[in-house]
């Protein structure tokens, strides 16, 4: 078993990476002088895995299906992994999002116990009939909360806007109707096939040492048989599928998201690309932009305005949204502003402003081990090391993010979603 | 933890610093606490103001881009409630020295903007501007509404608000709409001097910068300015004579239960350490009553939980559930409650909870932040305590005293937000 170690020497920071005898990758950082570790055991599967390759035909499962399966697998024959946490003292948890599935805890004391318990139920599926149905109320329960908080549906309508095909427009969760659908069985067929050790990754942070982490792996981990499982890129058209969408809901602000789609031909962004694309956005829209301090005189946005380069596997978008009393026209704002940076470019002074600002938040990420743990994931996920991001940060010009502006952020791409006060209620 | 020193720089007003090298990011906490009474409204929005601009940088968009040139350092704006106390907070946060791409010092200049912000702010013929205030008031008011769109907030603020409209703690900390809407550059100003003179205030300073150098820079500030801190109490209601219900319908798919508890405290000094186990027994965590039966045993909700507000002696349990199904988690609440005061809980149950209290205290030391937050929020009690000392208290805690503190609980009110037909119910 090979142990590489990666070094940064202006951060002094490193960490270990493993790949097992199991089939898993396991990624390390050890932070001796912290109380806490972090522990992230995760699968590369999460909402947009909407089918399963078998013998390269891909099969549909229902809509919600990796979230479901997450709560599930709490539970065991015998005792429940909660009550195996209660026992140690850790903070337990799991979510699921666009294209993974993640099962975490956060602990001070009895480390290796809590390990042994992650790996080991991760490891251990056990679905019923009955104990699904049971499942089927709680989290019927989740879609309903998330269908009254404006914020979610905002993004969902956009997505929904901005995508023909692809499942990231579907609901993490599902419906009430798609999660109707799952079984004991459609839960085994999947937990089959994503939770191969060879699709997965082990990242822990914090106080933790490596002995620790390995003498556990070691212990628990069930050597793997199969391959990581293969996703489907689903090329979409460039154009989107409305150019606005409105909800109306009991709120009292208006919300808005303004989304431009990127005509993508490879499945996934590089990770220049993205540092590019946030450097693009903050100089555009960021707190010291002179569209947010017009917009916010002007009455069109408040300081909850913000922007997000969302991306994953066959998707990225630029997202500029928040609360605004005349979303129309704020979008228009924003549109207007885009094209002038498309035409005259990004000056070297509003660059080199904007880059400072991002490598010291770089920095900053480094004091949280849950953070860093949640990093070392993303990174793998994206195939990159851990540091490139600040190594990049540190080595860009200019003339790179005026490359990448030129790509980007095309109007006849985006799309806007409004959420307005249902009237006299 | 690190070790805290503690010095006083006025009257009502002292510094706290942790020392610690082993963090990459420095940060300061200022905390000011007023009476939650008088022009609640112009406190709220006085954070905001001052972090807009101050003489040096009058501008918004020149602070922010002094902000960008010091490696993205991160500067917030809060108004907070702690019991019958409006606290008012500003903090920044800066990389430490060492990362700086070209030398000087990011922190020590961070915190000089911050005592900047707070101490000399943008004035035009001593005064604020109204432009500024005209914008801050429109973005309090905005931030207020915004805050309620999200129901589970809405229920919980105004379960609050019914169960104590006679009280204090029932307003909201922002003010009222009307009262954010009539401000004025005048009564922005006064409360700033007001806050200056009266607020009980508390500098936390947690990093590798020179405390001696931030300690002077505090004491000429404070220079002149007469101190006398005002005197913050908090009414509390030992029992609930009875349970008042109210109900609301929006066209929402999810209704939202709230309770809300008196827990037997007739002063701040009345809490013990068997209040809070009580209720992460009860509500907290994932080996909870109201987890594992409400949702794990009935399916009747996502969430179920309770939390203990300890300094205004309150309890508050809240769920998102079906409306239909009001009556039925209404019931199953008080049972579990019902079994807390008669000793129905295990052993292990109580053990769970201590050992989760105590790996969340562990874990304040791992964040600058979060160290700040710890001393900030002790700034109205006689003696600083570590989380290590709380810890202690925790682990002193017995299973007939968290019975006992069970059997103080008296139901005050209940507020059920409902869904109505065109909102929900399909499905």
């Amino acid at each position: 078993m090979k142990v590489n170690t990666i070094k940064n020497e202006k951060l002094g920071e490193s960490y270990y990476e493993i790949k097992h005898p199991s089939g898993l990758t396991i990624l390390v950082m050890c932070k001796p002088d912290y109380a806490c570790t972090h522990a992230v055991f995760a699968t590369k599967y999460g909402s947009i895995d909407t089918k399963i390759e078998e013998n390269g035909v891909y099969r549909e499962i229902p809509n919600g299906t990796a979230h479901f399966l997450e709560h599930k697998l709490f539970e065991s024959e015998d005792i429940d992994a909660f009550e195996r946490f209660a026992k140690t003292g850790a903070e337990a948890n799991a979510f699921t999002s666009f294209d993974r599935t993640a099962y975490i805890f956060t602990c001070s004391d009895n480390f290796r116990q809590n390990l042994e318990i992650l790996l080991d139920f991760v490891q251990s599926p056990y679905f019923t009939e009955e104990t699904v149905k049971k499942e089927q109320g709680i989290i019927g329960q989740e879609i309903r909360m998330y269908k009254d908080v404006a914020g979610w549906e905002v993004m969902f309508n956009l997505l929904g806007a901005l995508y023909h095909e692809h499942p990231v427009k579907v609901d993490i969760a599902g419906t009430v109707e798609s999660i109707a659908e799952i079984t004991a069985e459609t839960l085994y067929g999947c937990y089959r096939n994503f939770y191969d050790l060879n699709n997965m990754l082990l990242a822990v942070a914090g106080s933790a040492t490596l002995e620790d982490v390995l003498e556990v792996a070691d212990r628990v981990l069930k050597k793997a048989g199969g391959k990581p499982a293969n996703r489907e890129f689903i090329r979409e058209p460039a154009t989107p599928v409305c150019r606005y969408i409105e909800e109306k809901l009991p709120v009292n602000v208006p919300r808005f998201m303004l989304g431009f789609k990127e005509d993508i031909k490879t499945p996934e962004r590089s990770l220049k690309e993205t540092v590019c694309v946030e450097i693009i956005h903050d100089v555009i829209a960021g707190k010291s932009s002179p569209l947010y301090k017009r917009m916010l005189e002007e009455g069109l946005i408040n300081t909850g305005f913000s922007n997000e380069y969302f991306t994953g596997f066959g998707f990225a978008c630029s997202f500029f949204g928040g609360d605004s009393n005349n979303p129309g026209k704020a979008a228009e704002e924003i549109r207007a502003e885009v094209q002038k940076f498309k035409q005259r470019g990004i000056g070297e002074k509003e660059f080199e402003r904007a880059r400072r600002k991002l490598y010291g938040r770089l920095v900053m990420m480094y004091d949280d081990v849950e953070e860093i743990a949640q990093n070392l994931v993303d990174a793998y996920l994206n195939g990159d090391g851990l540091f490139e991001e600040i190594e990049i940060c540190a080595g860009l010009t200019v003339d790179d993010v005026n490359e990448n502006l030129k790509e980007v952020l095309c109007d006849d791409n985006s799309a806007l979603s409004v959420i307005m006060p249902l009237k006299g209620e | 933890m690190n070790e805290v020193k503690q010095v006083r720089i006025a009257e009502g007003a002292d510094v706290c610093f942790v020392t610690a090298n082993r963090f990459k990011t420095g940060k300061a906490h200022i905390t000011m606490a007023m009476p939650l009474d008088g022009d609640i409204a112009a406190k709220a929005v006085l954070p905001f103001i001052l972090r807009r601009s101050c003489r040096k940088y009058p501008d918004f968009t020149s602070l922010n881009g002094y902000l960008d040139e010091l490696y993205g350092a991160t500067l917030q704006a809060g108004v907070e409630k702690l019991g019958e106390a409006q606290l008012i907070k500003m903090s920044v946060g800066a990389i430490d020295d060492r990362f700086a791409l070209d030398g000087g010092s990011v922190a020590e200049a961070a915190v000089g903007l911050l005592f900047d912000l707070f101490f000399d702010p943008k004035l035009e013929n001593g005064m604020f501007t109204k432009a500024d205030v005209d914008i801050e008031k429109r973005l309090l008011a905005e931030r207020m509404m915004s805050e309620l769109d999200d129901k589970r907030i809405y229920a919980q603020q105004k379960c609050v608000e019914l169960m104590c409209g006679e009280e204090a703690f029932g307003k909201n900390r922002y003010g009222t709409l009307a009262e954010i809407e009539s401000l004025t550059p005048e009564r922005v100003y006064d409360a700033w001097q007001s806050v200056l003179k009266t607020a009980v205030i508390r500098i936390v300073a947690v990093g590798s910068s020179d405390t001696a150098e931030i300690e002077k820079m505090l004491v000429d500030r404070f220079t002149g300015i007469e101190r006398s801190p005002s005197k913050i109490t908090t009414k509390f209601i030992k029992k609930a004579e009875k349970v008042n219900y109210f109900s609301e319908e929006q066209p929402v798919k999810q209704g939202k239960l709230v309770m809300g508890f008196r827990t037997g405290m007739g002063a701040k000094e009345d809490y013990t350490s068997a209040m809070t186990v009580m209720s992460d027994i009860f509500g907290g965590g994932i080996y909870s009553k109201l987890f594992l039966n409400v949702r794990e045993k009935m399916s009747l909700c996502y969430y179920c939980s309770s939390r203990l507000i300890r300094e205004k002696g309150i309890m508050i349990v809240q769920s998102g559930i079906e409306t239909k199904n009001e009556e039925k988690a209404r019931n199953a609440i008080l049972e579990q409650l019902d079994a807390m005061k008669s000793g129905d809980f295990k052993e292990e149950t109580l053990k769970a909870s201590l050992l989760s209290l105590n790996e969340t205290l562990r874990a304040y030391g791992d964040s600058p932040d979060d160290i700040c937050a710890w001393y900030s929020a002790q700034l109205l009690d006689e003696k600083l305590k570590t989380p290590e000392e709380r810890a202690a208290e925790f682990n002193a805690v017995t299973f007939d005293e968290v019975a006992d503190a069970a059997r103080k609980i008296t139901l005050d009110t209940v507020f059920m937000l409902t869904g109505t037909e065109a909102g929900g119910n399909e499905g």
